[in-house]
């Protein structure tokens, strides 16, 4: 019974350790994706979100390179006399500040502090970037039975696209 | 929607095709029942991100969009119902954007409601940043509304809302997920009454149809 009763303490103390170590373990949803950091940040006291460079790419699909921080043929170079705001040696380790990256590119950030959940929104040139071509801009969504279909399979064809809601 | 299908069955054989994007959060459990009740031969799709309302900076539902062979927008955002049945909220006949519609499936960009470039760049207007920060913060809420975080979502829904105060979307989708009147103080009926006479839906700019009625 008292051997009992120390196992039933010990799964509440694992259960709270393993529940204060998920709270510093920010969450990134970028273009959609969810993302859970692994490796906490070392940078206790800022406000902003830094993750390494490895989780950069696993989240964001960014890669720091020296021409800049690019994804396929997309690159921004980071400023020259501010390279220190974004990247930073701690350790053996680089890390990147992904808060401050996206106000360089003009890209809307929401945060939770308190579930220190952070989501990423198009850049300001992207969502506007059908302007130039006046092209009705691309989505794919699922059917009711998950099938997906994205508006550019009815190329071709006229389409009325109208949205609703059950609400 | 039945009212689509009739409408759709009268056009499809002429290259038309309706592509009808439910804007719910909880997707199919909520938009599910309707489309099994309507059960239409068109596409409808389920938008658990209001990815279309986004994308196409719409403010409320029913917007329609109408995108040529081409892929391009020809007239942007306007309300669109089948029927008369809410003309109290549009103080607008669905009849003549109906016509529209059909004139524009005979006669293409020969159409009088077809819009030049310099008419489709008066109404399509860059996204502001308070629009996009709207956006993310709406995208945050419902992504904690969906880990079970719901009381969590409040306050970030609550920021879209301040944002993009002309945006409804953001409001009733908010107010169908929880208690309205507890978390935000009002409901969609108080809303309404609010509006005191103006508008619910921006009022349509329609030429005049060739072929006046007697």
């Amino acid at each position: 019974m008292r051997k009992l009763f120390q196992l039933v303490i010990l799964i509440f103390l694992c259960s709270m350790a393993n529940e204060a170590t998920s709270q510093v373990r920010p969450l990134v949803i970028y273009d959609g994706a969810v993302t859970e950091l692994r490796t906490p940040s070392p940078f206790t006291q800022s406000k902003d979100l830094w993750v390494t460079l490895a989780e950069l790419t696993s989240a964001t699909g960014f890669v720091v390179k020296p021409q800049g921080v690019c994804r396929g043929e997309l690159c921004f170079p980071l400023p020259k006399q501010r390279k220190g705001d974004f990247l930073v040696q701690r350790g053996k380790g680089t890390w990147f500040n992904l808060s401050e990256f996206a106000r360089l590119v003009n890209q809307p950030v929401a945060h939770d502090e308190k579930l220190a959940a952070w989501c990423f929104g198009p850049r300001q040139e992207a969502q506007n970037d059908y302007l130039a071509t006046l092209e009705a801009p691309n989505f794919t969504l699922p059917d009711k039975s998950g099938k997906p279909h994205s508006l550019s399979d009815f190329r071709g064809k006229k389409v009325l696209l109208i949205t609703w809601a059950s609400w | 929607m039945p009212g689509w299908q009739t409408f759709y069955h009268e056009l499809k054989d002429k290259n038309f095709e309706i592509v009808s994007v439910a804007q719910d959060t909880r997707g199919v459990k909520d938009a599910g029942a309707w489309i099994e009740k309507a059960n239409p031969e068109y596409t409808v799709l389920i938008d658990e991100q209001h990815l279309v309302t986004k994308l196409y900076s719409m403010v409320n539902v029913p917007t329609a969009v109408w995108i040529n062979e081409q892929g391009k927008i020809v007239r942007p955002n306007e309300v669109a119902f089948i029927d008369d049945r809410f003309k109290s909220l549009t103080h607008m006949d669905a009849g003549p954007y109906l016509d529209g519609i059909r004139d524009w499936v005979a006669k293409g960009e020969r159409s009088s409601f077809v819009l030049s470039e310099e008419g489709l760049r008066k109404r399509l207007t860059p996204v502001s940043p308070d629009r996009l920060m709207a956006d993310v913060e709406f995208s945050l809420a419902e992504y904690l509304y969906h880990a079970g975080h719901g009381p969590e979502a409040i306050p970030h829904f609550k920021e879209a809302q301040r944002l993009a105060p002309d945006n409804w979307n953001y409001k009733r989708q908010a107010w169908l997920l929880s208690d309205a009147d507890r978390d935000y103080g009002t409901n969609f009926s108080k809303e309404v009454q609010k509006l005191n006479g103006k508008p619910y839906y921006a009022p349509r700019q329609m030429p005049e149809p060739a072929n006046k009625p007697d």
